[in-house]
């Protein structure tokens, strides 16, 4: 292509630099890599015919090749940006996201979701105790001096369950729904309690101060309203109305606050990583978590607004409370303990942490 | 033959491409080791990129709710439909809130997890996210790193708005300036990344389309001119025969005509006695960065390479 007629029509070799013949023997296959490129984008592997999928890998790694080479003899600056481009295109797509749903899948719900979980024992114990000193300090709160409750539950947050609400009001307030089934406010609490979550976890960035005063908070109202249900003789009825869908959503919760408080741990003591590292891996691990809360908090607003709303029995209510967390505490504690180092975070399985 | 005629006839071969630049000087990268044991460099997206990408996502994220609200108050089923319809009404009720659930906090993560990993904003600026050790980018990490905009962007955003309006007293400021150290972060790291891609291991990397142009050098058409140069005066780097490279790529007269002025002053050329001979501002420029890139290419060659003009001759 750089032929220029020679002052004589006398044939004469021609002149030509290392890295130009480098480049006219290879930009064919470069070529072909990036319409390739092209049409995995457009189409997907699926276009392709078998000699076509064979021979992406191949035309990867040579032009892989060519551009170390090219590294080293040519000055061509033109190419050289060309072929690192076209380089890192073919990498991010053959090293990209490629796995199967299916093992996606597996992956996490076999492996990745109840390790994460394990990994995460230590600061979900102390997320507990700081609920249950939240929930005892909001009923000794109210019991020492019931204007308190106002305090704590603002009337215009209390929905209608305050210091004077009647006993009848109440008992209907935990009633069934006089609605559908899985009814709209169902959805939006869950999708309320979902975000609550990610706040909760992502606030743990703060060195964990918001995660620790959410959770104190969410303990403290939980104590109070459980304080004012038990002074009307309700106590009973109101911890069955809250142990169908609670267990799994203080569970959730708790794991979220849990992955703030991880996070905000190893970014103030790495320990023997760099920070940096520290905090990747830090991140993946409650990343898988957060998304298997946010799939419990999902299960949590299917029972309050199925369950809750047709199991009036406050029996039934407890045991169905109490399935549950056998449940989840069966599967994160039992399940994918042999796994080797998963495709999904990439994380080594815990080494029997208990939870 | 008449060299204005060999010009004429050489110039519509050599005018193929102009939009030949990528990784454009200045930008930093990040290096990636690949599996196959080559580096390569992924060029880091600068605040600016990052700002307009987030900027357009969040017109999306702002915008198309309230043209959801519109068309549903457009639509003329609505009266009474709560009424008459009441199971299909709450069902519908549901899908709205999912969907406002979905833009207002799954529509990065949705994106993301796509084979483009990119949001439409990430999209329209030629970014994409990647793992920072060029590993695979894992769900985890996108849920994670987005997760984190609640702490970097929406909260942030409120404490400032709120000192803004009006909350003056200390702690406010404080918090709001806490606030803008956070949203300002990527302007303080080389890789313009936030504290959600810290946590997650990603990087936003920008990602164009760059064409493979035509070989500047010309060895050949250049014997023809009868412009040779000695090595002493081919005194320059690679980084000068990259700019070089890129001054002839843009073709701009003035531009030419400086640059060939500079280098015949600093390496002492003479021009031919022949006005005929003397070769116009471009030829000169070609056959200059054809000479230096043969003799940078054939010491490249045995390991010795000259960074630049300040770098010690090879």
């Amino acid at each position: 292509m750089v032929d220029r007629p020679g002052p004589s029509d006398a044939p004469r070799p021609a002149l030509r630099l290392k890295s130009q013949k480098f480049r006219e023997a290879r930009q064919g296959e470069w070529r072909a890599l990036s319409g390739q490129l092209d049409k995995a984008e457009r189409q997907g592997l699926g276009s392709f015919s078998v000699d076509e999928l064979l021979n992406l890998p191949v035309l990867y790694r040579s032009t892989m090749s060519s551009l170390s080479m090219a590294q080293s003899i040519s000055l061509d600056r033109n190419m050289i940006t060309y072929l690192q481009a076209l380089c890192v295109r073919a990498y991010v797509y053959i090293y990209g996201p490629q796995t199967r749903l299916k093992d996606v899948l597996s992956g996490f719900f076999i492996h990745a979701w109840p390790n994460a979980v394990r990994k995460l024992a230590r600061e979900m114990l102390l997320t507990f105790l700081v609920l249950i000193v939240g929930g005892v300090a909001g009923w000794l709160l109210c019991a020492f001096d019931s204007n308190w409750y106002n305090v704590l539950m603002p009337p215009d947050q209390a929905q209608g369950r305050d210091l004077g609400a009647s006993v009848e009001s109440l008992r209907k307030s935990m009633g069934g729904a006089e609605g559908h089934a899985l009814s709209p406010f169902a959805v939006f609490l869950m999708t309320h309690n979902v975000r609550v979550a990610i706040m909760t976890f992502a606030m743990g960035a703060i060195f964990g101060l918001p995660t620790f005063a959410i959770t104190l908070y969410t303990g403290i109202t939980a104590g109070a309203m459980i304080w004012l249900f038990a002074s009307k003789g309700l106590g009973y009825e109101f911890v069955a109305w809250l142990t169908i869908h609670g267990t799994t959503e203080f569970f959730a919760l708790i794991i979220a606050a849990a992955c703030g408080f991880h996070i905000a741990r190893r970014l103030m003591f790495p320990g023997d990583a760099t920070r940096r590292t520290a905090l990747a891996e830090a991140g993946l691990l409650s990343g898988t978590a957060m998304i298997g809360v946010a799939i419990m908090l999902t299960v949590a607003g299917c029972l309050e607004g199925i369950g809750r709303q047709t199991i009036t029995d406050s029996l039934w209510r407890i045991l169905i409370g109490l399935v549950m967390l056998t449940v989840w505490s069966c599967y994160f504690l039992g399940v994918g303990r042999k796994a080797p180092a998963d495709a999904f975070t990439g994380l080594a399985p815990a080494t029997g942490e208990g939870g | 033959m008449a060299r204005a005629a060999k010009a004429a006839k050489a110039a519509p071969k050599r005018d193929l491409v102009a939009n030949a630049s990528y990784g454009e000087i200045g930008r930093t990268t990040s290096d990636i080791l690949t599996p196959e044991g080559v580096v390569l460099p992924f060029i880091n997206a600068t605040f600016g990129e990052r700002i307009g990408a987030l900027l357009i996502d969040m017109l999306i994220i702002v915008f198309v709710p309230i043209i959801v609200f519109i068309i549903w108050i457009a639509l003329p089923i609505h009266v009474d439909f709560d009424k008459t319809h009441k199971a299909l009404s709450s069902f519908v009720e549901i899908l709205l809130l999912f969907f406002m659930f979905f833009i207002r906090s799954g529509y990065f993560i949705f994106f993301e997890m796509g084979p483009k990993a990119a949001t439409p904003g990430k999209r329209l600026m030629k970014l994409r996210v990647i793992s920072h050790d060029g590993g695979r980018l894992t769900p985890a990490a996108i849920f994670t790193r987005n997760a984190l905009r609640e702490v970097e962007l929406y909260l942030p955003v409120t404490l400032i708005g709120v000192f803004l309006a009006g909350e003056k007293s200390g702690s406010a400021a404080l918090a709001a300036l806490w606030a803008l150290a956070l949203l300002l972060l990527p302007l303080f790291n080389k890789q313009h990344a936030r504290l959600g891609d810290f946590l997650a291991g990603t990087r936003v990397v920008h990602m164009p389309k760059a064409a493979l142009s035509y070989d500047l050098a010309d060895l050949d058409g250049d014997r023809g001119l009868g412009i040779s140069f000695t090595t002493e005066q081919l005194a320059y780097g690679e980084m000068e025969l990259s700019v070089l490279e890129q001054v002839l790529r843009e073709r701009k007269p003035a531009v030419m005509k400086a640059v060939a002025d500079k280098i015949k002053t600093r390496i002492g050329w003479v021009e031919p006695q022949n006005p005929e001979d003397v070769p116009n501002d471009e030829n000169f420029l070609r056959a200059y960065y054809g000479a230096l890139r043969a003799h940078l290419e054939s010491r490249m060659l045995l390991g010795r390479r000259r960074k630049d003009k300040h770098d010690g001759a090879v």
